[in-house]
């Protein structure tokens, strides 16, 4: 596949290149060549590169500015013979290796770019490269050295994406290739299965998956998150209960349990749960959300400063919009209208901005 | 029995004697009823027209007060393929026929929708719902059909015999109307109407969604909002469009279902609008011909983790036994049907996960609802047709459905319990209309399914006691709609309104446990408060509004 995306190379030159010798009349060439690319004459440029380089075939110089002037005219096919020419004459200039990884990446020698992307040091282009090359392994690395210094780069994150997901997927082959009927075998199935929304078929891997290995951490807790999203929720809070017994000091285990208990209206075990994941981790809002919701009808003053605490916790979110909402309903119900009044104006107005945003 | 009876009006919740709970069998039978062919063709295309998948509505009603309940089933109409304006709906045609089924009284039924004269639907309007109500209180129910297109009112001649005076009433609405209810908003003695309407669209303006190689139904926001509408009654045969004066036109909405009660007690009725992914709409009756809308400050506007529901089906009645009217909302699946719990002073908190509806529709999609007290014990339960609105849903999600059998949960003194609705046959089911149909004194239920007859669901009985009261107002409407009437405790909001896109029985069922008398209590819309002691149970009432 060819990179369509090349990024732009700002061409340094290198001290020992720029001073090796060429004689005048290359010289003269190479000066009036870039003029004419200063002045935006690619077609003008090249011939007088050209020109240059048959002079001075050894010229570092003249090949680079050549191979850069074809670069710029997105003709990268052409740019790739003076490049790799000056890279043998010049093995350690850096320049010349960044423009030659580009070019030959963006003909499709993804494999053939990445020595040159290597010495260039230019990680995201050289994750690319490692991609397109089936090195998801070492692209995930060079993609995310990338993205750290460049955190908001749309094309870094989705090639990031994609070398992740091909990871995944390749050490799933390979478990369902060497381990089809293991544990965990059924659970990557499960996995897939549950993210193409199949759930039966989901359900059913991991069930075979907890019968082979019912100690395993996770596969309970998964299996609960499907039954979850189909909203059965006395099989999910089956599933999270045995979670809970393999990991009982797991704050986020006890939180889906508790919003399962209270989904399926346990209100008071739910309230109990989700106090018990407050304890293991506390201020985790959703955790405190859930607890005020389970306490709203038979303790309003506890309900109250769970909520309180979402907001604190949250400030402007969603959800401090709907502990508001919430509020307001606790203190309408205990005939404190003021209160109310202000809890709801507070959440019209944090629904206000979430709103703006979602737009 | 007397000391029963008083005892249970002076401590309403604790005194309902409930009956043992637990009968091995179903409480209903799916049962056929002879002489009923209808079948709801709403013609599904290959463009996905929206109103394909909304219809349709079914009423009981006894027409020829012969004291048994009739039904009236309204079909859809053939959808083009595609549908090009001004469209024809083929309405002329008998398969697309609105139809009246006589109750005879050996329990079948008979066609006479062409001796009622109902024959005529209309070619352009495709169709939706049907409300009852004897606007000009002259004893006989009058039937109101709505429409995408024009609605219809067809009076009823005492005869038998209907007549389309939808121009002379001024009634005809027009867009895509869905649900409509009569009820008394200024208690002046005669009905109003008050239609839902849905959505700003027509063929030319319709969409499809989802992916080219499955295309889906769009999503209601997909099209702009519109208004619902309100007529007065003006008490000489015919109605004004008040929507604009009276605040009910300021906020347009995507309305299906309507349910009416006085939820703060100040002797004017209210209405609740099931809206479709927006906030739901409570409309306050000011007293003064005008309205103002309060559901997000009443906490009637939002399910209880702030999120806007599909609001279809709607019933506005007590579920708990505290006196005030709740709401019970229907929606699409993911997120349970709402219960808003009426908490006294004109507010709700919505509480559908304390009453079990969590655990009990999480993943299905409601339409029609009905909240009666289907064993007698004294506690309204719930009964539920669903199916989701696409009809490749399970495309999309395979965890859904289109066709779903409907739920019946029983009320365990407020709290919801899954029950036996008798069938699992799973059916895209639109509208339900809840009734004694047998005069038994066990509440029936009729539905109607998209591309399928209608399912009739005959209540199994039991041993429980009840009292079923049909009201007759003299200075309030004659249909007494709008009363408030307390048996033993326990409140019923007399209206044939609720559901989606239908009309219940009229009369007010009152399960009475192992009480065999009781006392009543009536507030008309009148003002006029009318007590009845000892009364006994196991009877059919009539209760004539009584003098000042």
């Amino acid at each position: 596949m060819i990179i369509q995306a090349v990024l732009l190379v700002h061409l340094l030159l290198p001290a020992q290149i720029a001073a090796s010798q060429s004689p005048p009349e290359a010289a003269r060439l190479l000066q009036s060549a870039t003029d004419a690319e200063n002045r935006g004459d690619l077609e003008q440029a090249i011939v007088d590169f050209r020109k240059a380089v048959e002079l001075s075939p050894s010229s570092a110089i003249a090949l680079l500015k050549l191979g850069d002037a074809y670069m710029r005219k997105q003709d990268y096919g052409a740019a790739i013979p003076p490049l790799q020419r000056a890279a043998e004459l010049s093995p350690d200039s850096v320049s010349v290796h960044q423009l030659l990884g580009y070019a030959l990446l963006s003909q499709g020698y993804a494999a053939e770019a990445i020595p040159h992307l290597e010495i260039a040091h230019e990680s995201g282009a050289l994750g690319i490269a490692q991609l397109q090359a089936d090195q998801p392994e070492e692209a995930v690395i060079n993609l995310k050295n990338a993205l750290a210094k460049s955190p908001d780069d749309p094309d870094l994150i989705y090639y990031l994406a994609r070398a992740a997901a091909t990871l995944s997927s390749e050490f799933n082959e390979k478990l369902l290739a060497q381990f089809p009927q293991t544990a965990r075998g059924h659970q990557v199935l499960g996995q897939s299965y549950y993210s193409a929304k199949m759930f039966p078929e989901a359900e059913g891997e991991y069930e075979k998956a907890i019968a082979l290995r019912p100690d395993l951490p996770g596969l309970h807790l998964e299996l609960g998150e499907i039954y979850a999203a189909g909203s059965q929720w006395t099989q999910a809070e089956e599933r999270f209960r045995a979670e809970t017994k393999l990991q009982p000091g797991n704050a986020e285990v006890a939180y889906r349990l508790g919003d399962a208990l209270l989904q399926g209206g346990k209100m008071q075990e739910a309230a109990q749960e989700l106090r018990r994941s407050d304890s293991l981790r506390p201020d985790m809002p959703e955790t405190l959300y859930a607890l005020g919701r389970a306490l709203v009808v038979s303790d309003p003053n506890a309900a109250e400063q769970a909520l309180d605490r979402v907001i604190a916790v949250e400030k402007q979110s969603q959800l401090a919009g709907q502990a508001y909402l919430l509020l307001a309903s606790t203190h309408r119900k205990q005939g404190k209208s003021e209160l109310a009044a202000r809890d709801m104006a507070e959440y019209k107005r944090i629904h206000s901005l979430t709103s703006k945003t979602e737009q | 029995m007397m000391r029963t009876c008083l005892l249970s009006f002076l401590f309403s919740l604790s005194a309902i004697a409930p009956t043992p709970k637990q009968s091995p069998e179903p409480q209903f039978k799916l049962s056929p009823l002879r002489g009923i062919d209808f079948v709801l063709r709403n013609s599904p295309t290959s463009r996905k027209y929206l109103i394909e998948t909304m219809p349709g509505g079914v009423a009981l009603l006894d027409y020829n007060n012969d004291g048994l309940l009739d039904i009236f089933l309204v079909n859809a109409g053939r959808v083009a393929d595609p549908l090009r304006g001004p469209a024809d709906f083929d309405r002329h045609n008998p398969s697309y026929w609105n139809r009246l089924y006589r109750q005879n009284k050996d329990g079948t039924f008979t066609d006479v929708t062409v001796q009622a004269g109902l024959q005529n639907a209309g070619d352009t309007n495709y169709g939706m719902g049907v409300a009852v109500g004897d606007y000009d209180n002259d004893g006989f129910a009058d039937i109101y059909v709505t429409n995408f297109g024009r609605n219809i009112l067809y009076h009823n001649n005492g005869d038998g015999t209907f007549t389309d005076l939808t121009a002379k009433a001024g009634v005809g609405a027009g867009g895509w109307s869905v649900s409509a209810g009569f009820f008394d908003y200024d208690n002046d003695g005669h009905l109003d109407l008050f239609v839902t309407r849905y959505l700003d669209w027509t063929p030319e303006k319709s969409k499809t969604c989802g992916r080219i190689a499955e295309p889906m139904y769009c999503p209601p926001g997909e099209f702009a909002a519109t208004t619902n509408i309100l007529y007065h009654n003006r008490g000489d045969g015919t109605f004004e469009d008040v929507s604009a004066v009276s605040g009910i036109s300021a906020k347009p909405g995507r309305g299906l279902g309507v349910a009416f009660a006085d939820y703060d007690g100040d002797g004017f009725t209210d209405i609740f609008v099931a809206n479709d992914a927006i906030e739901q709409f409570l409309w306050h009756n000011n007293g003064n011909g005008t309205f103002t809308e309060v559901a997000l400050d009443s906490g009637a506007a939002l399910s209880s983790t702030g999120k806007k529901l599909s609001g279809m089906g709607v019933v506005f009645q007590d579920y708990d036994n505290d006196g005030l009217p709740d709401l019970i909302v229907t929606q699409l699946p993911h997120e349970p049907y709402v219960v808003f719990h009426n908490d006294g002073k004109g507010s709700f908190s919505a509480q559908e996960l304390e009453t079990g509806f969590g655990a009990l529709s999480g993943n299905s999609s409601g339409w029609g609802v009905g909240l009666e007290d289907f064993d007698n014990d004294g506690w309204k339960d719930v009964f539920i047709v669903q199916g989701h609105v696409f009809d490749n849903v399970h495309m999309y999600d395979s965890s859904l459905n289109y066709r779903e059998p409907p739920l019946f949960a029983s009320n365990r003194r407020g709290h919801f319990e899954k029950g036996d609705a008798g069938s699992d046959l799973p059916v895209a089911g639109r509208g339900a209309a809840f009734g004694d149909l047998n005069n038994d004194g066990w509440v029936d239920v009729f539905t109607t399914s998209l591309g399928e007859g209608p399912q009739f669901f005959s209540n199994r009985g039991g041993k429980a006691h009840w009292l079923t009261i049909t009201l007759r107002g003299k200075r309030s409407n004659r249909d007494g709609y709008g009363a408030r009437v307390q048996v033993n405790g326990q409140v019923r909001f007399a209206t044939a309104s609720g559901s989606y896109l239908s009309s219940n029985d009229k009369r007010l069922h009152f399960g009475l446990g192992s009480a065999d008398s009781c006392a009543i209590d009536i507030r008309w819309p009148s003002g006029i408060h009318q007590k009845l002691r000892g009364i006994k149970a196991d009877q059919f009432m009539i209760i004539e509004e009584s003098e000042p």
